[in-house]
């Protein structure tokens, strides 16, 4: 259909060179620690066989499937109450019960252990905690999956069934894939989390992998300790491979298709369930937050002095979550068009990827990029803290927008290509504009975790500048009570008005 | 990808200015934020010089600062290392990323916290001590010695930050160092069995006493303070200034190997050993004990002068660390 020396091809080598350079050549970097000299491979044997691998590995399991599972019991019901039932401020009510992956996990769970004492020391404690801040992922993938689901589908289904029976036999399978690689990637994010089990003194491969970086400074020892880390997640993901198989989901919406009133029904239940939620995962941690911050005395002192940080986080997030999208976007299209084993094979890849310990891909990033020559230009400067992000995210993004893109019949692509139009053209005009709810919910997603990152951004954020979270993160210790507080509660209040401008935005754009 | 990362750059190196001042400085500064940045601004706006600071804190287990200046031994970027803790510091003389400099300005400071070889020089100290619930323990009651939370009195009642990290690290091993591993075995095994409680850092060992959720604990003295002047019910003890000594941890201040703008580092240093910075960190709510006679320290804490300190061979006491900290991995469960 398309020829090698079409701008298709020219466009996707050049997103594979960039992912390269940008996503894999710092870890390429850190594994190359292993073997340097200075790591004794019988130190590293040592590591890897420790009799407590079995322990961090069962807890660590407990942790992501625990959060994973959690948040998709919340998430994805939600997710299909915004996208199908009607309700009053629906667009409030979006950005309310997505407000909550705002929030830094850290300051969730201080607020945790002061509302639930020794009870939040605990595996149990730290899923509680992540799934506060994960289940708005699973909830913005799952509404925009169910609002690519044809509704006539539904529609035809409700004459011979009930509302439930569609449910389950319609709409649940459509939308399945999508949900399963929203679950996947809240169970990576969860596993490679250090924070939340760092401070409810849960033992898992990240603090692992903490201990050898801050009490024995030792790269090589953090990267292979990392390892059972990246194995856990491949093994995960083909799980999930196997359990979906290559399902290609050929339903979408079409013009004019509006949802109807199909599950109206369920308004009442879903707006019960949906106000428990807002308690639950903001009102009550927000509520101890701004009681912590009541504290501070210098909360104009505090916001004036952070006001560069403020503009460096959402100037950077904005542009790193655009770049991170773009990118996705091309490395989405390549998998979504790739043989069902190469698709397979860059799940994983970008799974294993996206479970990089965070200071793990900030000493990879330090590798890479601080040298003379081309690559030195940058170092030193924002561009890291973009690069950064980008090395993050752009897994993460690229494994959903892949998702999104394979629910475009390759049909389509066909019969532009019939007709003459070139690839970029078809891509803007047929496959993309097919795809934007997905690619939106990417982006939203690689803004907020952008916004909120501190591991990678602490090791590479250039001298002299901040973002907001590190901010909030070296002034935790010893600043004055109600501070650190204040500082979260405004980095949650900045975070949210671009969210809630953009959730209003498109609400105007389509149906309630 | 790059090209929007250039463009990143290009932008917030506009919004930095084109006019600024020429001469500039890096630090990496991991002595806590509140307490240090107004040291620093205070030199950009005498100096003229521009001080570019990367802050970082042990206290929230961030692995930042040393890991980011080994990384970037092939190319430093920073000038001056600030940090809040002797381990560090050392770790990087081990590894060969720091360069000497005898600064004339640490005329005054006693031999013993400077390195011989000029690879660091040592300025306001802290303590580590004993901090107690007021509410829930009389004064008199209070233990004296850190061997004292080893006492089944306080079964279940005491906790202190995890020893594999920041300043406790130092103390652990500066025990080791002290006792010698058979004695200090022993009193950390004691310790297990009263049910220590093992915290994610000072500042929550501070925290969990105020709060009664333990009723002593061992942190640093700045900790402490940011409760007292918070009203809130602690007071310390600077512990066995009769027995093995108190512990005393400098800040130490470092030139880097290969630093980028040798001479302005020089500088900055020569200014963080000032008298007039130990007197502000002093008069500040971190309230650091200035390590000269003639500076006047903090109210309410005793001067270095007045006790024996525990143990003054930082080196000797750094070396430890590794292996203390998996023997204690062992002991302490952790």
């Amino acid at each position: 259909m398309w020829g090698l020396r079409s701008s298709r091809t020219v466009v996707l080598l050049a997103a594979a060179a960039a992912f390269v350079i940008v996503c894999v050549l710092p870890l390429v970097d850190m594994l190359a620690a292993i073997v340097r000299p200075s790591t004794g491979a019988a130190a590293l044997r040592t590591a890897l066989l420790d009799s407590r691998q079995l322990s961090l590995l069962s807890t660590t399991m407990i942790v992501g499937l625990g959060t994973a599972t959690l948040a998709t019991l919340i998430g994805a019901p939600l997710g299909f109450v915004l996208a199908r039932i009607t309700l009053p401020y629906k667009a409030a009510l979006r950005i309310a019960l997505a407000a909550p992956a705002v929030l830094p996990p850290y300051v969730v769970a201080l607020a945790l252990i002061a509302a639930a004492g020794d009870v939040a020391f605990t595996a149990g404690g730290a899923i509680v905690v992540l799934t506060v801040v994960f289940y708005p992922l699973t909830m913005l993938a799952t509404e925009a999956g169910v609002r690519r689901v044809d509704p006539r589908l539904e529609d035809a289904g409700l004459l011979v069934a009930t509302p439930a029976c569609v449910l389950r036999r319609i709409t649940w399978p459509l939308v399945l894939p999508t949900v399963t690689s929203a679950a996947l990637v809240i169970f990576v994010l969860a596993i490679s989390e250090f924070s939340v089990p760092g401070l409810l003194r849960v033992r898992v491969f990240t603090t692992e992998v903490f201990t050898a970086f801050a009490a024995l400074y030792d790269f090589g020892l953090a990267t292979v300790l990392s390892l059972p880390l990246l194995i856990v997640s491949v093994g995960v993901a083909a799980c999930a491979a196997i359990v979906l198989g290559d399902r290609l989901v050929t339903a979408r919406r079409s013009v004019g298709g509006a949802p109807g009133d199909a599950f109206d029904a369920w308004r009442p239940a879903a707006a019960v369930a949906a106000g428990v939620v807002i308690v639950a995962m903001l009102i009550v941690p927000v509520t101890v937050l701004v009681g912590e911050a009541a504290r501070s005395t210098s909360i104009s002192a505090l916001i004036w002095n952070s006001r560069r940080a403020v503009v460096n986080s959402l100037a950077l997030a904005m542009v790193g979550a655009t770049a991170a999208t773009l990118l996705a976007a091309c490395l989405g299209y390549a998998r979504a068009r790739a043989t069902a084993t190469a698709g397979s094979a860059l799940d994983a890849l970008w799974v294993v990827l996206f479970a990089v310990p965070s200071t793990v891909v900030g000493i990879g990033l330090i590798g890479i990029w601080n040298r003379t020559g081309v690559f030195g230009v940058l170092y030193g400067t924002p561009a890291m803290l973009v690069l950064a992000y980008l090395a993050r995210l752009v897994p993460v993004c690229a494994l959903a927008i892949g998702a999104t893109i394979r629910t475009v019949p390759e049909s389509h692509e066909e019969a532009a290509a019939t007709a003459g139009a070139g690839w970029m053209r078809t891509m803007t005009q047929i496959v993309l504009p097919q795809v934007r709810s997905g690619l939106l919910a990417a982006w939203v997603v690689a803004f907020i975790l952008a916004f909120g990152e501190v591991g990678t951004s602490i090791l590479v954020a250039p001298p002299g500048e901040s973002t907001l979270p590190i901010r909030v993160y070296t002034l935790i210790a010893n600043a004055p009570p109600g501070d650190a507080a204040a500082l979260a509660v405004v980095q949650t209040v900045v975070i949210l008005c671009p969210l809630a401008l953009l959730g209003i935005a498109s609400t105007h754009r389509r149906p309630a | 990808m790059v090209c929007a990362a250039a463009i990143a750059a290009a932008f917030f190196s506009g919004c930095r200015g084109g006019n600024g001042p020429a001469r500039e400085v890096t630090a990496y500064v991991s002595a806590d934020r509140p307490f240090s940045e107004p040291i620093m601004q205070e030199y950009q706006r005498r100096s003229g010089v521009r001080v570019s600071v990367v802050y970082d804190t042990e206290e929230t287990k961030s692995t930042g600062l040393a890991n980011r200046l080994l990384a970037e031994m092939q190319r430093p970027q920073a000038d001056v290392f600030w940090s809040n803790e002797p381990v560090r510091t050392l770790v990087l003389q081990t590894r060969q990323a720091l360069a000497p400099y005898q600064s004339p300005a640490a005329q005054g400071i006693a031999d013993v916290f400077r390195d011989p070889e000029g690879y660091w020089t040592g300025f306001s100290a802290r303590y580590r001590v004993i901090v107690y619930n007021t509410a829930r323990v009389q004064a008199a009651e209070a233990p004296q010695s850190i061997f004292d939370l080893a006492d089944p009195r306080w079964k279940g009642q005491v906790a202190i930050a995890d020893p594999r990290f920041g300043s406790t690290s130092f103390h652990v091993a500066a025990l080791y160092a002290e006792l010698g591993d058979e004695r200090a075995d022993d009193y950390f095994r004691k310790l297990r069995a009263n049910d220590v409680k093992i915290v994610d850092g000072n500042s929550v060992v501070r925290d969990m006493v105020a709060r009664g959720d333990a009723l002593v604990g061992l942190t640093d003295t700045d900790d402490v303070n940011v409760a007292i002047e918070a009203k809130q019910p602690v007071a310390m003890v600077v512990p066995d200034r009769g027995g093995i000594g108190v512990p005393v941890m400098p800040n130490m201040v470092s030139l880097i190997a290969g630093a980028p703008h040798p001479d302005e580092g020089k500088r900055l240093i020569d200014y963080l050993l000032s008298p007039e910075v130990e007197r502000a960190l002093a008069e500040s709510d971190a309230v650091q004990i200035p390590l000269r006679p003639g500076v006047a320290g903090p109210q309410n804490i005793p001067p270095i002068s007045s006790f024996k300190p525990m143990t003054l061979n930082y080196a000797k006491a750094a070396a430890r660390v590794d292996d203390v900290t998996k023997r204690l991995a062992a002991i302490l469960g952790l």
